[in-house]
């Protein structure tokens, strides 16, 4: 009986996560910070740091702009939507709907995962069907982006957290964040030519991790042991996670 | 757990604090299931930090509430399926059609595919939307934006219903159908608890009212019971037969009258005698050739109380030294 009602209580909750996720895609679809911050950004810097290289593989070129496209828009999703929907109050309906906060955070990475698969899966469509790329391990590519949309869409989640209402407040320091995380991630310089420093911060990027499991997908060879990514990915995102529920429960607690 | 009884709310020592500042300070009440309960108090008395607590909005800094015996701070999730509400700015989301706002509210409050879309209806047709159930609530007017919220609100048939300022901007039309909404959802068994500045509609429809001032309930009562608290305030309310703008002196000079309060042809009298005021009225018509047309002594007003307890002036005076015509703070002529 216990266990029925545990059972009921999250497919409940997984229920009202989608119908927010739902809801998000269909609102925010063209929002132009989405399509500033979460589409054209990475766009352009592919274009402006890895066409420049002679010694990129069009299988490495693909996984570039995977790698960048995942990371950029699911974690521009949270912080866009979260402050708009504080901004205009209807985040307060959310907040005061029979759901917990993690359940409405939980919706609201799974917005940043639609996003990021949609604009991900562009560049590798493009690579397969016009460049003929080969990718050794489909099936783990396909888990690969997805643990890694989840997880960068949790941090995106985590910084629209912040009780601020306008987007600039909480994009301008996001982007200072993730900026250094694509150069430390391995994706303009490979991480065995980093220098020792570097590479020790490296660690501490979901980027690396999440670049270094499409390369094993793609390649069928990585820097890391492919377990490790796989198992880092979800630490990640329930660390997000925890760190916005925590964030959420200070503002209910103090009020902003 | 659930407690035995019918309250719909039940506050205890409800305290809370933003840094230094004592927003509301260890306030209790109660409201019945059933009830239509105001609550009113000035900008910054506590009112909206209480209204935060009870919706689960904000976690008080000491105290317990109770929403139909759901301990809100072990229990939140299931006394909030028990609410609506209705907050002051409408929170719909206007890039979503009328219809899709209503089934978005279900899909949140658990409702089942095949009652959702079946309450929707209902409601769009409740709150004549019916025919805009397709268009995106970004081309609504204010009041079909409110009307929409407030149907989101009784989506999923609250017990009951948070209302903050629901007429407040409205046209005529539109304020007669909440208020007549709001009489309605009463009789059906919603108990409503009412935040307004518009203190003639918590007169009008409230139950009970209780008045918050300074983070604390100044008093709490039928709107009758707080009237009657303040019998010594009265007025004599008297209006002259001459065109508007004509030039009436200033009547706040009158023995007995302690303020005075200009409307058009009207003036409204505050005073501890009325006996005396109004032969004083009458010879005052007398000797500016004025024609009384009504004359009146009156209790004091909802209005009269919430100004009395919180502090503020009962009516404006009128002095002739100072200028006629002039309003000060705290002055609501009618």
């Amino acid at each position: 009986m216990k266990k029925m009602s545990f059972w009921s209580r999250t497919v409940g909750g997984l229920g009202q996560a989608w119908a927010i996720a739902a809801k998000d895609l269909r609102t925010y679809y063209f929002n132009p910070p989405m399509l500033m911050f979460g589409l054209i950004m990475p766009v352009l810097l592919f274009f402006s740091f890895s066409m420049r290289r002679g010694d990129l593989s069009r299988e490495m070129g693909v996984m570039h702009l995977m790698s960048m496209a995942l990371f950029f828009t699911s974690s521009t999703a949270g912080p866009v939507i979260l402050i708009l929907e504080r901004r205009t109050r209807t985040l307060d309906r959310l907040m005061t709907a029979p759901l917990s906060i993690s359940c409405l955070l939980f919706g609201k990475t799974l917005v940043g995962v639609v996003f990021a698969l949609g604009v991900a899966l562009a560049p590798l469509i493009v690579g397969l069907a016009v460049f003929h790329i080969e990718v050794q391990n489909p099936a783990f590519l396909g888990g690969a982006i997805i643990l890694s949309a989840m997880s960068f869409s949790a941090l995106g989640v985590w910084f629209g957290s912040f009780p601020a209402r306008s987007v600039g407040t909480v994009m301008m320091p996001s982007t200072l964040l993730r900026w250094p995380l694509l150069f430390i991630s391995g994706i303009f310089i490979p991480l065995r030519r980093l220098p020792v420093w570097a590479r020790a911060v490296s660690y501490i990027s979901p980027l690396t991790y999440a670049h270094d499991a499409v390369k094993h997908a793609v390649n069928g060879s990585g820097v890391q042991p492919i377990a490790l990514d796989v198992l880092i990915l979800p630490v990640f995102l329930m660390l997000f996670l925890f760190l916005a529920v925590r964030l959420y429960r200070r503002v209910r607690r103090l009020g902003y | 757990m659930k407690s035995e009884g019918s309250y719909a709310i039940e506050a205890r020592g409800l305290t809370k604090r933003y840094g230094k500042l004592l927003a509301v300070d260890s306030i209790d009440f109660d409201i019945e299931g059933g009830e239509i309960f105001g609550f009113l108090g000035p900008n910054g008395a506590g009112k909206t930090t209480t209204v935060m607590m009870l919706t689960t909005f904000l976690e008080p800094a000491a105290g317990t509430i109770r929403v139909h015996g759901y301990d809100l701070s072990r229990e939140s999730l299931k006394a909030r399926a028990l609410m609506g509400i209705v907050p002051e700015e409408s929170n719909i989301y206007t890039e979503l059609a009328a219809e899709d706002n209503l089934l978005f509210a279900g899909k949140i409050y658990r409702m089942p595919r095949k009652a959702r879309k079946q309450r929707a209806r209902e409601l769009l047709g409740m709150f004549g939307l019916s025919d805009k159930a397709r268009v995106k609530a970004q081309e609504f007017s204010k009041g079909m934006r409110r009307r929409l919220t407030v149907a989101m609100a009784l989506m999923h048939e609250p017990k009951l219903l948070f209302l903050d300022e629901p007429i407040s901007g409205l046209d005529v039309q539109s304020a007669r159908y909440i208020k007549t909404l709001m009489r309605d959802l009463n009789a059906s068994g919603v108990t409503i608890f009412l935040t307004t500045h518009q203190i003639e509609v918590a007169n009008e429809l409230c139950h009970r009212v209780a008045i918050i001032n300074q983070g604390r309930i100044a008093t709490i009562g039928t709107p009758d019971e707080l009237k009657n608290n303040i019998e010594s305030v009265q007025t004599v309310a008297v209006t002259f037969d001459a065109p508007e703008g004509a030039g009436i002196p200033s009547l706040a000079g009158l023995p007995g009258v302690n303020h005075e309060i200009k409307s058009g042809n009207g003036r409204r009298l505050y005073t501890d005698s009325p006996g005396d005021v109004i032969p004083a009225v009458v010879d005052f018509a007398r000797e500016h050739k004025l024609r009384i047309t009504s004359l009146n002594t009156l209790g004091p007003s909802l209005e009269d109380v919430f100004l009395k307890i919180t502090g503020q002036e009962v009516g404006a005076i009128t002095a002739p030294s100072k200028g006629e015509g002039k309003r000060k703070k705290g002055g609501m002529g009618r």
